[in-house]
C-alpha cells in the first residue's frame, strides 16, 4: 500500500479532528512533505499536494492566525493580506469524495435536515462540520457570486461555532458598473477593517501591497500556462486543470501560487517544447474538448474513456483568467472588481463570452459540461450554452452526474454517454 | 358558539356568501381596465414603478402544465419557473414586458432564457441587495431608477415624481387593506375560508390595483358588518383548535388550501411570499420626495425572503410571529428545488426545537399536487398536536 493510499485508510478510520492534525503534523514536517510530494509524477501535481497540506495544517493546527472559511470566488488576497489563513469548505467537499469521505458526510447533513436535492458540495462540507471534522473558524466569509448555497450554508456554518457576528457576506451586485464599484468597494473595505478590529491584526498598505503584487505574478503565470495550452496536446501524466482549485482561488495573492504556476508553465513548455520538436508525431485525430463546470472528486473512469478515446480536455472554463491586474494602490476597488469580472457574475452571456473565445482559441471539437447534480446556476444555463456552440458547429455534452456523491451518478450511464458523444465528434 | 341548529344554518349562509368571492370580486375578475399588462415574479419588484408607467402590474403564476419548458431546464429545477415559462412560451399573459429579480440562481437563469428565447417580450432584470445597510437601500435606489428607465423605454414617456407618489400611495393602501383582510382572516377562520383568503390574496396580485382595492374594501366592509351584527357570535369554539403558522415560498396549490380549510386547524400566522412578505410593511412618505429611496427602504426592509443574506433576522422574525401569535406548530412547505428555502430549513428546525413547536416539513411540485398523500401527513401532524 503506497503513501497515498495508507493516508486514505487513515482518515476514513479516525475521521475526527485529532487524528486529522496528528497526520498534518508528521506529514507537512520538511522530509516527510517533499518524500510525499516526489510520489506525484508531475512537477505541478507535486506543488500543489504539498501547497495543500501546508495550508490544511495551517488551517488545523496555527494557533498564531484565525482562521477564516471562504467560499469559492472570494478575493482571497484579503484573506493573506489580513494574515487570515483560509479553509475553503466546498473545496474541502471535493476532498471527502476523494477521500471515501463523502457518503459518510452526506449521511450526517441529511439527518441535520439538509435536504438531498442541494449540492453536495455545500451537502459534504456541512456534514463535515456537523461532525467536527473542520477546524473551527474565527470568521466566516462567503459571497453571493454565482451561487445561492455557499451564502446560506456558511452562515449555518457560522451558528454551528456561534461566531455569527463574524458572518460576512460580499453581496456582489448583478452588473459591472459604476455604481456597482462603489457598492462592492465599501464592503470589501468595511469587511477588512472589521476584521481586522476584532483580530486584532493591522491592515498594513505595505503587506496588502505585496499580497496584491503576489497575485499579479500569479496571475501573469496563469495567463502564460493557458496561453501554452492553446496549443499543447500532450500533458503529464495525471495533469488535470480541474485540480488547481485551491491554489485558483485560495492561494491567489501568496508566494506559493506564484511557484505552482510558475513550476507548471516550465513543465508545460517542455511539453510544448517537446511537442513542437516532433511535429511529424503529432497527433492529428486528436479531439480537443473544453471542459465546462466541474469535474468529479471521487475515482471515476471519465477522463481514462477520454483518453482511450483519443479526447483531451486542453481547456477548462475555470481555470480562464477573468480579472484585470490588480493595482497595488487601489487594493479593495481591484478586488471588487476581481469579483465583479466573473464571468459566472451577472447575465448568462458573460460566460458565454468565455467559452466561445476559449472555443476559438483552444480550437475545440467538443464540449462537456459536467452538470453536477444541484447546481442551478450552471445547468439552469446548459440549453443556452449548448446552443450557443451548436451555432459555431462545436457539439456538447451535457454529462449528468454529481462531484461529491459516486452514489448519485451511474458510471455505465456516463461511459454510454461519453461513447455516444465521441462517436458524434468523429462523424 | 354554535346553540342550535337555526344558529347554525344561519352560519352557514353567512359563511357561503362570504366565501363567494367571485361575487364580492366580480369588477375585478371582469376587468374593463385595458391598460398594458408588466409581468412579475418577486415581492422584491416595486409594482409602484409599473403603476407609475401606466401599467398593470400582474405577477406570473405559471398555471400552465409543464410541456415544452422541459427541454430548457434540467430536471431538478424550480417547478414554479418551468412553470412560469411554459405560460410565457405560450404567450398565454399577453404582457407588455416582464420584470425579473436576481432573487436566486433559478430566477437568474430564467431571466437569461427569457432574454435568449422571447423576442418579442421586452425583459429587465432588478438587482436586488442582499444585505439591508443604508449602502444597500442606496444602491437599491439607483437599479429602481434603473427600472424606471426601462418602464419610460416601454412606452416612451417619462414617469413623473408625482405619477410615482400617486402610485406609492395605491399600492400602500393595498397592503393596508391586505393586512387588515389577514387579521380579520385569522380572527374569524370559521367564515373566511384557507381558500377563500389565498384566492383574495392572489387576485391582489394579478388585478388592476384600483379596482382590486374597491372591491376589497367592499369586502371587508361586508365582513365587518356581519361582525357588529354579531353574526360571528355564531362561530365555534377555536379554544381547542391549533394554531398553525405555514412557512413557505411561492406556495399556491389551490387543492391544498381546499385541503387544509377542511381541516381542524387555524391558520393563525404564515410567512409565504403570496401573503405577508407581500403585504407587510408600507413605503413611508413623509416630507421626503425621494421617493425612489423610500420605495428601496420599504422592499429591503419589509418581511424578508430566505434569500436575503441574514438568516439570523428571519429566524428572529418567525420567532415573534410564532409567540405573538400562539402558534402551536408550523407547516414549513417548499417547492422542490429551492435551495433558499431549503437550505433554511436545518436552523429553524432548530430554533422551532428550541421553542419546544412542532413541524411539518412537506416538499411540493408545482400544479402537480399529491392530495391523497399530503393529507394523511397533515392529519397525522395535526393529531400529534
Amino acid at each position: 500500500m503506497g503513501i497515498k493510499d495508507k493516508l486514505k485508510t487513515g482518515v476514513q478510520r479516525n475521521l475526527n479532528q485529532k487524528y486529522i492534525r496528528r497526520l498534518l503534523d508528521i506529514i507537512a514536517k520538511k522530509p516527510v512533505l517533499f518524500a510525499y510530494g516526489s510520489t506525484f509524477s508531475s512537477l505541478s501535481d507535486k506543488y500543489l499536494n504539498i501547497f495543500t497540506i501546508k495550508s490544511l495544517r495551517n488551517a488545523y493546527t496555527d494557533n498564531n492566525h484565525p482562521v477564516g472559511y471562504g467560499s469559492l470566488f472570494l478575493p482571497y488576497e484579503m484573506f493573506h493580506a489580513l494574515g487570515i489563513t483560509p479553509f475553503l469548505p466546498e473545496v474541502m467537499a471535493g476532498f471527502t469524495a476523494g477521500l471515501g469521505l463523502a457518503t459518510q458526510t452526506l449521511k450526517e447533513a441529511s439527518s441535520n435536515w439538509y435536504s438531498q436535492d442541494l449540492c453536495t458540495f455545500h451537502r459534504s462540507a456541512s456534514g463535515a462540520v456537523e461532525l467536527d471534522v473542520f477546524p473551527k473558524p474565527d470568521f466566516v466569509i462567503t459571497t453571493n457570486l454565482a451561487c445561492d448555497a455557499a451564502q446560506k450554508s456558511f452562515y449555518i456554518h457560522s451558528v454551528k461555532y456561534n461566531i455569527e457576528k463574524n458572518f460576512y457576506l460580499i453581496d456582489v451586485p448583478y452588473e459591472y458598473s459604476k455604481e456597482s464599484i462603489l457598492y462592492l468597494t465599501g464592503q470589501i473595505k468595511n469587511i477588512c477593517m472589521d476584521i481586522s478590529s476584532k483580530s486584532g491584526i493591522k491592515l498594513a498598505t505595505s503587506k496588502f501591497k505585496e499580497v496584491i503584487s503576489l497575485s499579479n505574478e500569479f496571475r501573469k503565470w496563469a495567463i502564460k500556462v493557458n496561453n501554452l495550452r492553446k496549443t499543447l496536446t500532450n500533458y503529464p501524466p495525471y495533469y488535470n486543470g480541474l485540480n488547481f482549485i485551491l491554489p485558483f482561488h485560495g492561494l491567489a495573492g501568496t508566494r506559493e501560487a506564484v511557484i505552482l504556476y510558475n513550476q507548471m508553465y516550465k513543465e508545460l513548455k517542455k511539453y510544448l517544447d517537446k511537442e513542437e520538436k516532433e511535429k511529424s508525431g503529432k497527433n492529428k485525430s486528436l479531439k480537443r474538448i473544453l471542459w465546462l463546470h466541474l469535474k468529479p472528486y471521487y475515482k471515476n473512469e471519465i477522463f481514462n474513456i477520454l483518453e482511450r478515446e483519443n479526447c483531451r480536455v486542453v481547456f477548462e472554463e475555470i481555470n480562464y483568467i477573468y480579472w484585470p491586474e490588480l493595482d497595488p494602490e487601489r487594493p479593495f476597488e481591484s478586488l471588487a472588481k476581481k469579483m465583479l469580472s466573473h464571468f459566472l457574475a451577472g447575465r448568462i452571456d458573460n460566460r458565454i463570452n468565455v467559452i466561445l473565445k476559449a472555443a476559438r482559441d483552444y480550437k475545440i471539437d467538443g464540449a462537456i459540461l459536467f452538470s453536477h447534480w444541484g447546481c442551478r446556476q450552471s445547468n439552469g444555463g446548459a440549453r443556452i450554452i449548448k446552443d450557443s456552440l451548436n451555432k459555431l458547429n462545436i457539439p456538447t455534452l451535457v454529462l449528468d452526474g454529481d462531484c461529491v456523491d459516486q452514489n448519485n451518478s451511474s458510471q455505465g450511464q456516463v461511459k454510454t454517454r461519453l461513447q455516444g458523444f465521441v462517436e458524434i465528434l468523429n462523424s | 358558539m354554535l346553540h342550535d341548529s337555526k344558529s347554525r344554518d344561519d352560519l352557514d349562509i353567512l359563511k357561503n356568501k362570504i366565501n363567494d368571492i367571485s361575487a364580492f370580486f366580480e369588477k375585478t375578475l371582469f376587468s374593463t381596465d385595458k391598460r398594458p399588462l408588466v409581468g412579475w415574479f418577486c415581492t422584491y419588484t416595486p409594482e409602484e414603478l409599473i403603476v407609475a408607467g401606466g401599467f398593470i402590474p400582474v405577477r406570473i403564476f405559471g398555471r400552465k402544465k409543464i410541456i415544452k419548458s422541459e427541454s430548457y431546464f434540467p430536471i431538478n429545477f424550480c417547478p414554479y419557473i418551468k412553470s412560469s415559462w411554459e405560460s410565457l412560451l405560450s404567450g398565454a399573459d399577453n404582457l407588455k414586458a416582464v420584470i425579473f429579480t436576481n432573487s436566486c440562481d433559478g430566477m437568474r437563469r430564467f431571466f437569461d432564457t427569457a432574454n435568449k428565447y422571447l423576442k418579442d417580450t421586452p425583459s429587465y432584470l432588478l438587482d436586488v441587495p442582499h444585505l439591508r445597510g443604508v449602502d444597500s437601500i442606496d444602491f437599491f435606489a439607483n437599479n429602481l431608477n434603473n427600472m424606471k428607465r426601462f418602464i419610460e423605454n416601454l412606452n416612451g414617456k417619462k414617469i413623473s415624481n408625482k405619477e410615482i407618489k400617486n402610485a406609492i400611495i395605491l399600492i400602500n393602501k393595498k397592503r393596508k387593506l391586505l393586512k387588515k383582510y389577514s387579521q380579520i382572516s385569522t380572527k374569524l377562520p370559521e367564515l373566511i375560508s384557507i381558500s377563500s383568503y389565498f384566492k383574495v390574496m392572489e387576485l391582489s396580485m394579478i388585478s388592476a390595483p384600483e379596482i382590486f382595492t374597491d372591491d376589497l374594501e367592499r369586502y371587508i366592509k361586508f365582513i365587518r358588518e356581519a361582525d357588529t351584527e354579531n353574526m360571528t357570535n355564531l362561530q365555534p369554539n377555536y379554544e381547542n383548535t391549533p394554531g398553525i403558522m405555514i412557512i413557505g415560498n411561492f406556495i399556491t396549490e389551490e387543492k391544498l388550501w381546499g385541503m387544509l380549510s377542511t381541516m381542524n386547524l387555524k391558520l393563525a400566522s404564515d410567512d409565504l411570499c403570496i401573503s405577508s412578505r407581500y403585504f407587510e410593511k408600507q413605503i413611508e412618505l413623509g416630507d421626503d420626495s425621494d421617493f425612489l429611496n423610500l420605495t428601496a427602504e420599504r422592499y429591503l426592509n419589509k418581511p424578508q425572503c430566505m434569500r436575503m443574506a441574514d438568516l439570523g433576522l428571519k429566524l428572529k422574525e418567525i420567532e415573534n410571529n410564532i409567540i405573538k401569535n400562539n402558534i402551536e406548530g408550523v407547516i414549513f412547505i417548499s417547492l422542490k428545488f429551492c435551495d433558499t428555502m431549503l437550505y433554511s430549513f436545518p436552523l429553524l428546525k432548530q430554533k422551532l426545537n428550541d421553542l419546544g413547536i412542532p413541524a411539518l416539513y412537506l416538499e411540493i411540485e408545482y400544479n402537480n399536487f399529491s392530495e391523497g398523500q399530503l393529507k394523511t401527513r397533515v392529519q397525522a401532524f395535526l393529531e400529534m398536536l
